[in-house]
């Protein structure tokens, strides 16, 4: 043991570092955040709650291709047709990884994830969303400017840009 | 029957000396009981803030109710008693553990005149009660009839009675240098000596007993009976409900105690050195309770901070700092007092 190492112990010199950071911790600001009354700002391009979007004349943009339940890997998406149109598209949310290929599949950008993420419930049957309470959380929460700025941010939907991207090597005519 | 006038006058002067007694431990009890409910609550708030937490914030505004919303919770619980435990010995440990650490609030001088029990061995009293208080730490951890509470009242007991050695030498110091075990004259002669507190000539007394006193208490970083990791809550794993609250109850004031015997032996009790007098001579008009007080606190803070920054020791570790650095390094120091004592 040399000299320094002896009086480091005597002195208690690494406790009473110890004891100088949490004091001048206790005079810092707590990183708390009360949450029902304070919210911490959601992330942009938080994955939520699912929601199916309209177009403008309020009509489901959904046309039942069945894409998004294809490539679920939790295959909780369940889209049912008949005579030609979308009879049920069901997300069973409690199954649901919120990992987003159903919104990146979709070629038509009609199924998104809002931002909501507070719909804790008691029953299960709140969370087997059905095609009205999935038009309807649009309506709640992708409706108007800030809605359609997070979704073409974001969800930059499929539908837009249909086509091959620049670099890829195909036949784009002659010349 | 004739009663003799001077009769009458011993029983009335008793019957009133008795009515001061009460009353004045109506009031230690209830500022006592108060005292450890928002003890509870100001090392919450300190730990949480050392952790950049905000500790209790619901109940009341900053959670000032919190203390008042655990005790109800606490008096409503269950009582249970396991199936196999000493069901006489079970019930009675809380009250000896409790009992054994209240009892000190008795001779604790607060003030130059209050004080329950002027008695002239206070300080022997005050370590003599700690020895009981483990009794109580001992038969909880056996009646229970469950390993966790066995292995934490043996590690207690253990441990108690080893820091209790160093702790008494550590004190004999102070002894020493007031030549009096009476609580009132170590902090008269205190205010009487040249440096006003005890704790700069014996201040490896004060290290000493510092680390003592917090392994005395069962307190983070020497709180292995109650190791949450290792043994659930140590002794006092089996009970519930209000029997937990008293061993809690027992916990805080024997806090309270040993901060009180670190400010009257150490820090100058409801005194202040005179030299803080003599520069700012209008601090003389502030009661000495506040003095006293202010000290208490100021320790018990201490033992917060100690319980947010250091973490528990191996119980190898626990025993070696025990015997093998505080008592001889204890020792020494009561040398060191008795002959600079003989010599001066």
């Amino acid at each position: 043991m040399t000299a320094k190492e002896l009086v480091n112990k005597i002195f208690f010199v690494e406790i009473l570092k110890g004891m100088a950071l949490t004091l001048s911790r206790m005079f810092s600001h707590a990183v708390t955040i009360q949450y029902p009354t304070e919210r911490r700002p959601i992330a942009p391009g938080f994955r939520g709650q699912h929601a199916l979007a309209k177009n403008p004349e309020g009509k489901a943009k959904c046309v039942g291709c069945g894409l998004c339940a294809t490539i679920c890997p939790s295959q909780c998406i369940q889209v049912i047709r008949e005579q030609g149109k979308v009879a049920r598209y069901e997300v069973d949310v409690l199954r649901c990884i919120f990992c987003g290929f159903c919104v990146e599949a979709c070629p038509y950008g009609a199924v998104v994830l809002t931002e909501n993420f507070e719909y804790s419930n008691y029953s299960k049957e709140a969370f087997y969303l059905t095609k009205d309470k999935l038009l309807s959380n649009w309506d709640k929460y992708m409706a108007g400017k800030k809605g359609e700025d997070y979704f073409k941010k974001f969800w930059h939907p499929m539908s837009d840009d249909l086509g091959t991207p620049q670099g890829q090597a195909v036949f784009r005519g002659r010349k | 029957m004739n009663i003799d006038p001077k009769t009458v006058d011993i029983l009335i002067k008793f019957g009133i000396n008795l009515l001061i007694i009460l009353i004045q431990i109506v009031i230690v009890l209830g500022i006592a009981l108060l005292h450890v409910a928002y003890a509870t609550y100001f090392e919450r708030k300190v730990i949480g803030h050392m952790q950049v937490r905000l500790g209790p914030m619901r109940v009341g505004p900053h959670g000032l109710l919190q203390p008042i919303a655990d005790g109800v919770k606490l008096f409503f619980k269950e009582d249970i008693l396991p199936a196999k435990a000493d069901k006489a010995v079970f019930y009675l440990a809380p009250v000896i553990f409790m009992a054994a650490s209240m009892i000190n609030l008795s001779v604790i001088p607060y003030t130059a005149s209050f004080v329950i029990a002027k008695i002239n061995v206070g300080l022997l009293f005050i370590l003599a009660m700690a020895g009981m208080g483990v009794y109580g730490i001992f038969i909880s951890g056996w009646a229970s009839n469950s390993k966790y509470a066995f292995i934490g009242g043996l590690r207690s007991s253990a441990q108690v009675i080893s820091y209790e050695i160093a702790m008494g030498l550590s004190l004999a110091g102070v002894m020493i240098m007031a030549g009096s075990v009476n609580l009132s004259e170590i902090v008269k002669a205190q205010a009487n000596s040249v440096f006003g507190i005890f704790a700069i000539p014996q201040i490896i007394g004060f290290v000493v007993f510092t680390i003592a006193a917090v392994a005395e208490t069962n307190r983070t970083p020497f709180d292995l009976p109650e190791a949450e990791s290792e043994l659930v809550a140590g002794y006092f794993t089996e009970y519930s409900g209000f029997r937990f609250a008293l061993f809690f109850l027992g916990e805080y004031i024997a806090m309270l105690i040993m901060s009180s015997i670190a400010a009257v032996c150490y820090l100058g009790g409801w005194t202040i050195p005179w030299y803080i007098l003599k520069v700012l001579p209008f601090l003389s008009y502030v009661p000495g309770i506040f003095w006293f007080l202010m000290k208490v606190y100021a320790f018990i803070f201490f033992y917060y901070w100690i319980r947010a920054t250091v973490p528990r020791y191996r119980y190898d570790q626990l025993m070696a700092i025990g015997w093998k650095i505080l008592i001889p390094v204890a020792l020494a120091n009561l040398l060191l007092t008795g002959l600079a004592k003989l010599l001066l």
